[in-house]
């Protein structure tokens, strides 16, 4: 994604004027500062940059009122899945607690999306800029608002962006990330959901392949016996990007800054962390999060003292399926090859307690195949 | 004087013909007008002249520090 110059930014279209809906609202009756004051300097004050975070009852609830409504527990705000993990895995000390929670603030709360930060500006995680001259977009551009965010592990896995992988298939027929991930999803419904798997509108394979388990569908017996026993995603996923060890603090300027060890791409099968009744297979995909003990230790030493209460290794939907991958080549490609599968031996001894309900005891690989099926 | 009467309320009738005639006009010319406010303002004549963001965000780079560390290393 190309960056955006200063100016570039914060040009607006005078197109605007023509949008039926929104070109009658003076700039003011949004963002505040004073329209008369032909100096910039004074007119800025009290400007409010977005207006739609985090509450954009002011600025579009008037009209989307349900949208409005539903969004602010969407998980885009909410963000409880960083929330609900640095709870288990905070330190129970109050003080510690506290400080553990101004690192989140500076570190990890920035990361959200807002109304305009998806259908007029890039999100301000890749310094934002209006999209197109502050036009209303009413499908946000997949590189500039979905994949400025998700670009390390979705960005090159759907685009292919890795050394010998190829794009997803579902990118090669030319879907967008909405053909999937619809905007009542990317709203919310109004419920609060502890992760994006819960989601009771998000996408699933089976929404579009319906057919797959009936009985003159293509692999059908395939289909059949590996039904709820392991994910589509163990099949038809190639190697993806995993990251590790993140260290934060603030720089002599006060500056927030990370620090990630490189990533790595890679594909292992591990036991479901995540199972549930929309979710019961046993055998998953695993992505290694960036994460480690110490990552707040610039703030306070054992941050994180219940480090271990939640897995590094995390259930993963990477997105660079293919019909035909490595593992699905034939029956012995995947059963009794240990190299797909999260054993003792893959994870880092400082992190085997947190991940010992999903690596994979030899004993449950599944055994080679005498017999495959046509 | 039964003419004069009947005057009085043709006249009547068209006083508030013209009120209603009126009140339509600002009806409908009040969102060009409004448009036309819109686009008189200090936000709106900057913010869609090139050369004076380009002149003004000069400034404000020259005295604004950096926004962003310059520590931050790796994939966020």
């Amino acid at each position: 994604m190309e960056p955006l110059a200063p100016h570039e930014k914060i040009f607006v279209d005078s197109e605007i004027l023509d949008d039926e809906n929104h070109g009658e609202i003076a700039c003011h009756e949004c963002h505040g500062g004073n329209p008369d004051d032909p100096n910039w300097k004074t007119a800025h004050e009290g400007v409010v940059k977005d207006p739609t975070y985090p509450d954009a009852t002011a600025a579009c609830g008037d009209c989307h009122d349900e949208i409005n409504e539903n969004y602010q527990n969407s998980l885009h705000v909410t963000l409880k899945p960083y929330r609900l993990t640095i709870d288990k895995r905070a330190s129970t000390n109050p003080v510690i607690r506290d400080t553990v929670e101004r690192a989140m603030d500076n570190h990890c709360y920035y990361c959200h999306s807002s109304c305009g930060q998806c259908h007029i500006s890039r999100p301000n995680f890749v310094d934002g800029g209006f999209l197109d001259g502050h036009l209303f977009m009413r499908k946000p551009p997949v590189q500039e608002v979905c994949t400025a965010c998700h670009g390390s592990r979705i960005q090159k896995e759907y685009f292919g962006e890795h050394g010998g992988l190829r794009p997803d298939v579902h990118r090669e027929k030319y879907m967008k990330c909405e053909k999937c991930h619809s905007g009542e999803e990317m709203h919310g419904d109004g419920k609060e959901y502890a992760n994006r798997y819960e989601v009771e509108n998000g996408p699933k394979c089976v929404d579009c392949h319906k057919g797959i388990y009936e009985r003159d569908a293509k692999n059908v017996i395939t289909h059949r016996i590996h039904k709820d026993e392991v994910s589509c995603h163990v099949c038809h996923s190639q190697p993806y990007n995993n990251c590790s060890s993140c260290h934060v603090g603030k720089d002599r300027n006060d500056l927030p800054f990370y620090k990630t060890k490189a990533s790595w791409f890679d594909f292992k099968i591990g036991l479901n962390p995540l199972k549930s009744e929309t979710r019961p297979e046993k055998f998953v995909t695993l992505r290694h999060n960036p994460v480690n003990r110490e990552i707040f230790d610039f703030y306070v030493k054992d941050g994180l003292s219940g480090f271990d209460n939640v897995p590094t290794w995390k259930l993963a939907t990477p997105h660079n399926i293919r019909r035909k991958t490595a593992q699905n080549s034939s029956c012995n490609a995947c059963h009794g090859n240990e190299s797909l599968f999260l054993l003792k031996k893959d994870v880092e001894d400082k992190e085997r307690e947190a991940n010992k309900g999903i690596i994979v005891p030899a004993k449950l690989i599944p055994s080679t195949q005498k017999w495959q099926p046509k | 004087m039964l003419n004069t009467k009947v005057g009085v309320s043709v006249m009547r009738c068209l006083r508030w013909f013209g009120v209603a005639i009126v009140f339509c006009l600002v009806v409908i010319l009040g969102n060009p007008l409004t448009g036309q406010a819109y686009e008189d303002t200090q936000c709106f004549k900057c913010h869609t002249s090139a050369k004076q963001l380009i002149e003004i965000t000069r400034e404000i780079a020259k005295t604004r520090p950096a926004a962003k560390s310059e520590e931050i290393e790796g994939e966020g």
